[in-house]
C-alpha cells in the first residue's frame, strides 16, 4: 500500500532470530543423521532407506524434494511482478505427477532396486544401458546442483550477509555429512522436517497476508489489479510465444516423471500399493503449496509493492522474505530465510544420492565390477561417490558465481524428459524395444537438449550478449523429446533385436505382479 | 491430464484476452482455470489410487496367488 516506507529493509543484515533457526535446523537434522547413520550399514539401506519408508512419509519427502527454494522464492517472485503469468510454471511443477503416477510409480519400485536404470536394463543390456543412463542421471544432477548451490550462494548473501563463498561451502559440507554418514534414512528425513518447515512458513504467511483482506484471495487479487493494472489476472509476455509455451510445459511435465532424485523415491517404500499413495500425498501437498506461493505473490505486490521488490532482486526472488517482514515483522522474515535455507540443503542433498547411486551402483556395480561387488565394497564406493560430488558441487558452485544459472534448472528438466524419459516409457511399455534403440534414444535426448539450450536466445542473447539465437525457443522439450522417442523406435525397428524382446513378457510379469514375495519361495 | 494441462496453455497462449476477462471482480478466467488445473491434478490421482486400492488390487492378489501357486509347481517355469 505504501510502497516507498518498505524499501526500508534489514535485508542483508545480519539477522538473530534467523541464525538461531538455521543453527537449530542444523542441529535437529545432524542429530537425525546420527540416529540414521547407526541404521545404515547396507546399500539397501544407504540407497533406500531398506525400503521401510511410510507412504505418508514419503509422499512429504517427494513434495520437498520437488519444493526447492528456486519454486518458493523464485515463483512468488514471478508472480509478484507478472502475477497470471507465475501461475503457469506453478500449474506446469505440478501437472507432472499424475503422469508419474500413472506411468511409473508402480513399475518402478517392482522393478528395480536404487535407481531407473533397472528398469530400462532389466531386459536388455546391462552395460551399454546403465553407462547412457548414469551419463543422463549425472548431467540432470549436475546441472540441477550448480543451480541450486549458485542460488544458495547468493541467497545466503543477500539473507545473513555471509560472503558467497563460505555460503557454498558450508551448504557443501553440511549436505555432505548428511548423505554420507546418514543415507537415504538422514535424507528422507530431513526432507519430512523441510518440507513441514516449508508448508507450515508459507501457509502461516498467506493467512497473515489473508487477513488483511478479510480471508478472501478475491478481494486480494482484485486490489493487486487496482494496484499494479488489469495485466496482472491475465496473460502477459512471458507466454508471448505458443509453441515456447508448449515446450515449456512439455519439458516441466515429462522432466518431473524423469528426474533420478524423484524416481529414486519410489524404492523406498515397501510396495507398489505405498508407492501410488505416497504420488497421491505429494501431489496433494505440492498442489496445496503452489496455490499457496500463488497468495503469496500477489500479497508481495500489493502489500510490499513492486517497486520495491525490484530494487532489491530484479528477479524478483526476495519478494517472499519482503513480504513476511511486512506482515510478521523482523522475526517472521529470520524464520522464513531460514526455511529458504534448510530447503536448499535438503533438495541438494537428495541430488547429491542419486549421483551417488548413479555412480556406485549403476557405474561401479553394473559396469566395472560386471554385477559381481561386496556389499562393504559397493558401500565404500557410494560414500567415496557421495564425498567427490559433494566436493564437485561446492567447486561448481564458486565456479559459476555470478553467472546467470537461471536457465539450468530449466536444463535439467529438459534433460530429464528428453534423455531419461522416452527410454523409461519405451523399455516399459514396448515389446520391440531394443538396447541399441535405449542408448539411442538417451544419448540422443542428452546431447539435442543440451545442444539447444547452448543456441537458444537464454544462452546466446542473455549471457554471450549476441543478438540474436540460432535456435529461436527458449527450451527445446518441444523438440528433443519427440527427437529421442523418434530416434529410440526407428534404431530398435531397423535393428531387431531378439534377446531383447524374448525377456519382455518376463520383465511385464514382474512390472505388473512385483516380486516373489519371499514367503512363497 | 495431457489435454487438461495443455488445453489450459494453447489457451492461454492464443485467447489472452479471454483469459484475462474477469468474472468477478478480482477473478479473472485465467486464475480460476489455473486454480482448477491444480485441483484437477489431484482428484485425478485420488480418484486413481481409490480405483486401484479397490478393484486393481483384489484382482491382482488374485492373480498373484495363481501365478506364484503355478511356479511353485514347475520350478523354473515362468508364465
Amino acid at each position: 500500500m505504501n510502497a516507498a516506507a518498505v524499501v526500508q529493509t534489514s535485508l542483508g543484515k545480519p539477522n538473530a532470530v534467523a541464525t538461531s533457526f538455521f543453527f537449530l535446523f542444523v542441529l535437529v537434522t545432524l542429530s537425525i543423521t546420527y540416529w540414521a547413520a547407526r541404521r545404515t550399514k547396507t546399500t539397501s539401506e544407504f540407497f533406500a532407506a531398506a525400503s521401510r519408508i511410510t507412504a505418508g512419509q514419503n509422499g512429504l519427502a517427494l513434495a520437498g524434494d520437488y519444493m526447492s527454494a528456486a519454486s518458493f522464492l523464485g515463483i512468488a517472485g514471478l508472480v509478484s511482478l507478472s502475477g497470471f503469468d507465475g501461475l503457469i510454471y506453478s500449474v506446469g511443477f505440478l501437472v507432472g505427477w499424475p503422469l508419474v503416477m500413472f506411468l511409473v510409480a508402480e513399475p518402478l519400485r517392482n522393478l528395480g532396486k536404487y535407481t531407473f536404470s533397472d528398469v530400462v536394463a532389466a531386459r536388455l543390456r546391462q552395460r551399454p544401458i546403465r553407462i547412457a543412463a548414469a551419463l543422463g542421471s549425472l548431467s540432470v544432477v549436475s546441472f540441477y546442483l550448480i543451480a541450486q548451490m549458485v542460488g544458495a550462494g547468493n541467497l545466503i548473501k543477500t539473507l545473513f550477509g555471509l560472503s558467497f563463498e563460505t555460503a557454498v561451502i558450508v551448504v557443501g559440507s553440511v549436505m555432505i555429512l548428511y548423505v554420507l554418514f546418514g543415507g537415504m534414512i538422514a535424507t528422507t528425513w530431513v526432507q519430512i522436517v523441510k518440507a513441514l518447515l516449508l508448508l507450515s512458513g508459507a501457509t502461516l504467511l498467506a493467512v497473515m497476508v489473508l487477513s488483511k483482506f478479510d480471508f478472501s484471495p478475491l478481494k486480494l487479487f482484485a486490489e493487486a489489479a487496482r494496484v499494479n493494472g488489469a495485466g496482472m489476472l491475465a496473460p502477459g509476455k512471458q507466454v508471448a510465444n505458443p509453441i515456447d509455451a508448449c515446450s515449456l510445459g512439455l519439458a516441466l511435465m515429462l522432466g518431473t516423471a524423469g528426474l533420478p532424485h524423484i524416481l529414486m523415491r519410489f524404492y523406498t517404500v515397501p510396495d507398489a500399493q505405498a508407492a501410488r499413495r505416497s504420488v497421491f500425498y505429494a501431489t496433494g501437498i505440492i498442489g496445496f503449496f503452489y496455490l499457496v506461493t500463488f497468495i503469496l505473490g500477489f500479497g508481495a505486490s500489493v502489500l510490499v509493492g513492486q517497486k520495491a521488490i525490484v530494487s532489491i532482486d530484479k528477479g524478483g526472488n526476495m519478494a517472499a522474505l519482503l513480504l513476511a517482514e511486512v506482515v510478521g515483522g523482523h522475526g517472521l522474515m529470520g524464520f522464513i530465510s531460514a526455511v529458504a535455507f534448510a530447503t536448499i540443503l535438503a533438495v541438494v542433498a537428495g541430488l547429491t544420492l542419486s549421483g551417488a547411486a548413479a555412480l556406485s551402483h549403476d557405474l561401479w556395480v553394473s559396469v566395472v565390477r560386471k554385477g559381481d561387488a561386496p556389499e562393504s565394497e559397493q558401500l565404500l564406493v557410494a560414500r567415496v561417490a557421495t564425498g567427490g560430488l559433494g566436493v564437485l558441487a561446492v567447486v561448481l558452485g564458486i565456479s559459476f558465481k555470478g553467472q546467470n544459472v537461471a536457465f539450468m534448472v530449466g536444463l535439467a528438466f529438459a534433460i530429464a524428459a528428453s534423455a531419461n524419459f522416452p527410454a523409461l516409457v519405451m523399455s516399459l511399455l514396448w515389446r520391440r524395444f531394443t538396447t541399441a534403440g535405449a542408448v539411442a534414444s538417451m544419448v540422443v535426448g542428452n546431447v539435442s537438449s543440451v545442444l539447444l539450450i547452448a543456441l537458444s536466445s537464454t544462452v546466446q542473447v542473455d549471457i554471450l550478449h549476441k543478438s540474436a539465437a540460432i535456435f529461436p525457443l527458449k527450451n527445446p522439450g518441444i523438440v528433443s523429446v519427440p527427437l529421442a522417442f523418434i530416434v529410440g523406435a526407428l534404431v530398435s525397428v531397423l535393428a531387431p533385436a531378439k534377446a531383447d524382446q524374448d525377456k519382455f513378457e518376463e520383465i511385464q510379469r514382474r512390472t505388473i505382479l512385483g516380486a516373489k514375495p519371499a514367503a512363497q519361495k | 491430464m495431457l489435454f487438461v494441462y495443455f488445453g489450459f496453455i494453447l489457451l492461454t497462449a492464443f485467447n489472452k484476452g479471454a483469459m484475462g476477462q474477469t468474472l468477478v471482480p478480482g477473478l479473472s478466467w485465467g486464475i480460476l482455470l489455473g486454480a482448477i488445473v491444480i485441483v484437477t491434478a489431484f482428484v485425478l490421482t485420488g480418484l486413481y489410487v481409490r480405483w486401484a486400492n479397490n478393484h486393481y488390487d483384489p484382482e491382482l492378489r488374485a492373480i498373484q496367488k495363481r501365478a506364484f501357486a503355478a511356479d511353485a509347481e514347475s520350478p523354473g517355469g515362468h508364465s
